[in-house]
């Protein structure tokens, strides 16, 4: 199948990050050292070729960037320092915001004014819609309960809370489907070289599971147990934290104090700390530039650990003013936490850095698909 | 007089280069000068848009710009594009490439201001820096007793010239002795060199002094005093005959220089059979004497009175020459230093070094290609009677065209490896051979056809690096891509012959003070001008021939030691030598352009 070059792709898609895709040779060492490549899905060297050549179907239609873990070996013994697994990171940027049918992605990942003005315009829509319907603790009311906790649920009543959320997590559901959607398009249907047996879409969906709960593959990294261990606790955490929220919110917020050992508050604290140590972890890696993927800092990676760091920070200050009996207190830092933590979803998740929770066990899951229909194809 | 053109300086220093001169010391020097207009530093100019330049040129009225740095060719289209738009001829440009007339450093900053100097009268740095003649001494230092050195001797020398050859270990030979056979024409490369060293040992002009080295240069160009270290050689080299009897009943022991370490010599000992001077010398490194000041055997075994002295110390010895010849040569790369090959880990490991000896019938095998085994004493070496291995991979590029290593190619490694297997298949007929490469750099005078022959002999051509080797039972696992058919590629073979590059010697930047010469970022001698004066250096006197000046094959070593030979000639037949550029001063080489500008203009 022939296919237009697009003479105007690399430029397009440095926009996104790191590019030194110009000092490849192609000596192929990158994916021959990398734990990750098997045959019929052959990264990174392949891409760099796209991206000199122009390609741009090729590279929209590839699933290879979503496969790599970034364990840095490729970009260490490369013999041009061309970086391959921060191009391979650049390319999954790209491809979030080719996957995006809004465009807002692109915006965002290539516009650090606009990734502002957006977390600002989405922090006053909430403080709007917050002080229209919620109650400040003063003057006439029960704010404190017997046990010496805030009611909470009289400052902000849950159920109220709870139609901001589920419009929220519909949203959400919305965009991320329909850019999974787009990306299936993409990497499955559009390859028209390609036979996929209805069935491999149920054999294979065990898979997806699998890798979305246990991201196991980045273990064939080198070096990688710690990261995988932190990682996996970080978001574990956070999938809790934001079931019960989304889901659970009548159980999770109580004007009741429960004891400690309470299933409610020790998950909480589980999950507090697991998504502390995770951001501390991630933000030392960063700033020591100590492991290969953390040397090159695109500015979408500083925000989204700047917003969780400050998401989970109120989030237990607001759980400490309500247990002291801080009414006052207890009203602002949940305004900023709702703040905090809209913004943060609307836009890393859909459109940015987050977004990967879904694309990448995707990825993996329309390789699979794919994997079983070459192999039936006889191509594999 | 003609009124001076209004004239613009652009220093073009693009980033990556480790070293450079100081580029701010320049600017200053410049702005000094009342010829110069305006001075525009690297990030005045954006070198993306050329109507801005236009514009700029326009404003100060430039009908001259300079365009000075490192490799400054590489903007001219994007200036004289600039110029001509702005009314201007295309010749009104002017390059002053530093890095060419040897302002590489911060140290040669002196330098870069004297090429300014010759650039803003018009012209290039060779042309202003002109020095006077000199009468020299017609004899020759030649430093290197490799093929370069060996070929240049025997040139000047048999004009009837004086010649001293000094050698730092006990033959000469270098490097070409150790191979097997020379490519693209599989000649016995001892065939052609024994005859030359025979030569030199035996030729009326030449004195050869092997285990010496060059421990101090003094004097000016024509006239050197040159100190030599005349290292213990321990045995009296008029006297010794040669018998061997001494090596054989020695106890010491360490690993053949000249078989790569695949095999064992004595403390005392013959580098070769056909070494030359064809004389017993003493390591005292290995030697027990040495060592523990016990011993003796060889002194009682000898059958030369007084032959060998143990006691023996070393001497330092100043000779007088007009001329010098370098050619140092080159050391392998490391091959330890890449890991991910697991050199020096797994046995069956080689570097290309290591299997020419292999495979060299007069090597530890006797030719027979065998798996590497342990003596009794469990020391690593080959032997002609252990297994053969039935499946060979050779992978090229190895510390060389590396960022991590080496940028640069070694130029030779490509062709060796088709040589080598060549050989593979020849002492080994069913073996399966591969060649793992990035390119394929064939460049020479039937290179392309030899490539095109090995390929023929059913030697597998595989384009892709391989990336890793491990070891998977008796044999070895190589990961690499097959960039050309689009596969991952997983090949377990006997035994992996890593293409290791060429390095620069570790003494040569000693030898660069000494010689006050300079060196090139990656470590090889300079040239004073790669295309116009390829052999001789900055140094009055001086030349360089062989891979110190850069990696090259025997062929091309060969004539360029012949050509450094030629301007050794070139010098005595005249009686005259030219004095070093480098001892110009920038003062003089400033009053040298003022003279030769306004002679034109009176012209």
């Amino acid at each position: 199948m022939s296919q237009r070059v697009d003479p105007t792709l690399a430029r397009e898609i440095e926009k996104f990050g790191k590019g030194t895709w110009n000092e490849c040779f192609h000596c192929g060492n990158c994916t021959a050292v990398c734990p990750l490549t098997e045959q019929g899905f052959l990264f990174p060297r392949k891409g760099y070729r796209a991206i000199q050549m122009g390609l741009k179907d090729t590279i929209e239609k590839s699933v290879e960037p979503w496969l790599c873990y970034y364990c840095g070996d490729c970009s260490t013994t490369c013999p041009r320092n061309a970086n391959p697994g921060e191009t391979m990171m650049t390319l999954r940027r790209y491809l979030t915001s080719v996957y995006d049918w809004t465009g807002l992605a692109k915006k965002i990942y290539t516009s650090k004014l606009f990734e502002i003005a957006a977390i600002i315009v989405l922090a006053l829509v909430v403080l709007v819609l917050y002080v229209s319907n919620t109650f400040y603790p003063s003057g006439e009311g029960s704010w404190i309960g017997d046990d010496g906790g805030v009611l909470i649920n009289n400052i902000a009543p849950w159920k109220t809370i709870h139609i901001g959320d589920w419009a929220m997590a519909a949203l959400l559901a919305f965009l991320l489907i329909t850019n999974i959607f787009n990306m299936w398009m993409k990497i499955i249907i559009k390859d028209k070289s390609l036979k996929v047996p209805f069935y491999a879409y149920f054999t294979e969906i065990f898979s997806l599971a699998w890798n979305f709960f246990t991201q196991h593959k980045i273990n064939k990294c080198d070096n990688s147990k710690t990261y995988w261990l932190l990682h996996l606790y970080l978001m574990l955490s956070y999938v809790v934290l934001f079931t019960m929220i989304v889901f659970f919110l009548e159980w999770f917020q109580t004007d009741t104090i429960h004891p400690v050992w309470h299933p409610q508050r020790l998950l909480g604290y589980i999950a507090t700390i697991g998504l502390f140590t995770g951001i501390f972890y991630f933000i030392n890696n960063r700033l020591k530039k100590s492991r290969e993927n953390s040397k090159y800092s695109h500015y979408t990676d500083w925000t989204f650990l700047t917003l969780l760091f400050l998401t989970t920070l109120t989030g237990i200050l607001l759980h400490f003013f309500r247990i002291y009996g801080m009414p006052v207190a207890t009203y602002i830092t949940y305004l900023i936490h709702l703040m905090v933590l809209v913004p943060m979803l609307m836009i890393e998740v859909p459109f940015s850095k987050w977004s990967h929770l879904a694309y990448r066990p995707f990825a993996i899951y329309f390789a699979n698909v794919k994997k079983s229909a070459l192999k039936r194809q006889g191509k594999l | 007089m003609e009124e001076k053109k209004h004239t613009g300086i652009y220093f073009y220093n693009p980033e990556g280069l480790s070293e450079t001169v100081d580029f701010s010391e320049v600017a200053t020097y410049v702005s000094n000068n009342s010829d110069i207009s305006v001075v525009w530093n690297y990030n005045d100019i954006s070198l993306s848009d050329h109507s801005k330049l236009v514009n700029k040129i326009k404003e100060k009225k430039l009908q001259r710009i300079i365009i000075a740095g490192n490799m400054p060719g590489m903007v001219k289209s994007f200036f004289t594009k600039a110029m001509v738009a702005a009314g201007n001829k295309p010749g009104d440009l002017f390059l002053a490439s530093f890095r060419e007339y040897g302002a590489i450093r911060h140290t040669d900053t002196e330098r870069a201001k004297a090429i300014m100097a010759c650039a803003i009268q018009g012209v290039s740095f060779d042309t202003g820096a002109t020095t006077e003649e000199t009468s020299l001494n017609p004899d020759t230092l030649v430093i290197g007793g490799g093929i370069a050195g060996i070929q240049a001797s025997l040139e000047i020398a048999d004009a009837g010239q004086k010649v001293y050859l000094v050698e730092k270990s006990g033959t000469i030979g270098g490097h070409m002795a150790m191979f097997d056979k020379t490519f693209p024409t599989l000649d016995c490369a001892a065939c052609i060199l024994t005859p030359k060293m025979v030569e030199i040992g035996q030729h009326p002009n030449i004195k050869l002094m092997t285990y010496c080295e060059v421990k101090g240069v003094s004097g000016t160009s024509g006239n050197y005093k040159v100190r030599i270290l005349k290292k213990a050689r321990r045995v009296n080299l008029a006297t010794c005959i040669g018998c061997g009897s001494c090596s054989e009943k020695c106890p010491g022991i360490a690993e053949s220089e000249f078989d790569a370490a695949t095999s064992l010599r004595k403390a005392i000992y013959i580098p070769f059979p056909q070494a030359v001077p064809n004389k017993y010398l003493i390591d005292a490194e290995s030697c027990t004497y040495v060592k523990n000041g016990k011993c003796g055997t060889c002194v009682k075994i000898c059958p030369v009175p007084d032959c060998i002295n143990l006691d023996e110390k070393d001497e330092e010895v100043d000779i007088n020459v007009g001329n010098i010849i370098v050619a140092t040569g080159f050391k392998i790369f490391d091959a330890t230093r890449a890991e991910q090959f697991g050199y020096g880990k797994f046995p069956n490991v080689l570097t290309s070094l290591e299997f020419e000896r292999l495979v060299n019938a007069a090597g530890p095998t006797g030719g027979n290609i065998t798996f590497r085994s342990e003596d009794k004493k469990g020391r690593k070496i080959f032997k002609g009677d252990s297994d053969i291995p039935k499946s060979v991979a050779i992978i090229h590029c190895i510390g060389s065209r590396d960022e991590n290593y080496n940028k640069y190619c070694s130029k030779v490694c490509c062709m060796y490896s088709l040589k080598l297997a060549h050989l593979v298949v020849e002492k080994i007929p069913d073996a399966n051979v591969s060649e793992y490469f990035i390119d394929m750099r064939a460049f020479g005078k039937g290179y392309e056809e030899f490539y095109e022959r090995i390929k023929h002999e059913g030697v597998h051509m595989i384009r892709g690096r391989t990336a890793k080797i491990e070891q998977s039972g008796k044999q070895l696992l190589l990961r690499s891509e097959d960039i050309i058919g689009g596969n991952l590629l997983e090949e377990k073979v006997d035994m992996v012959i890593l293409a290791v590059g060429l390095e620069p010697r570790e003494d040569s930047a000693k030898l660069a003070d000494m010689l006050g010469i300079e060196r090139t970022e990656d470590g090889w001698f300079m040239e004073a001008n790669n295309a116009s004066n390829p052999v001789n250096t900055f140094t009055g006197g001086v030349s360089i021939a062989g891979v110190c000046q850069g990696p090259k094959d025997i062929p091309d070593t060969v004539a360029q030691a012949s050509a450094a030979a030629s301007r050794v000639l070139q010098s005595i037949v005249k009686g005259k030598i030219n004095k070093s550029i480098k001892d110009l001063s920038l003062s003089q080489i400033e009053s040298k352009v003022k003279k030769l500008t306004l002679t034109e203009e009176k012209i």
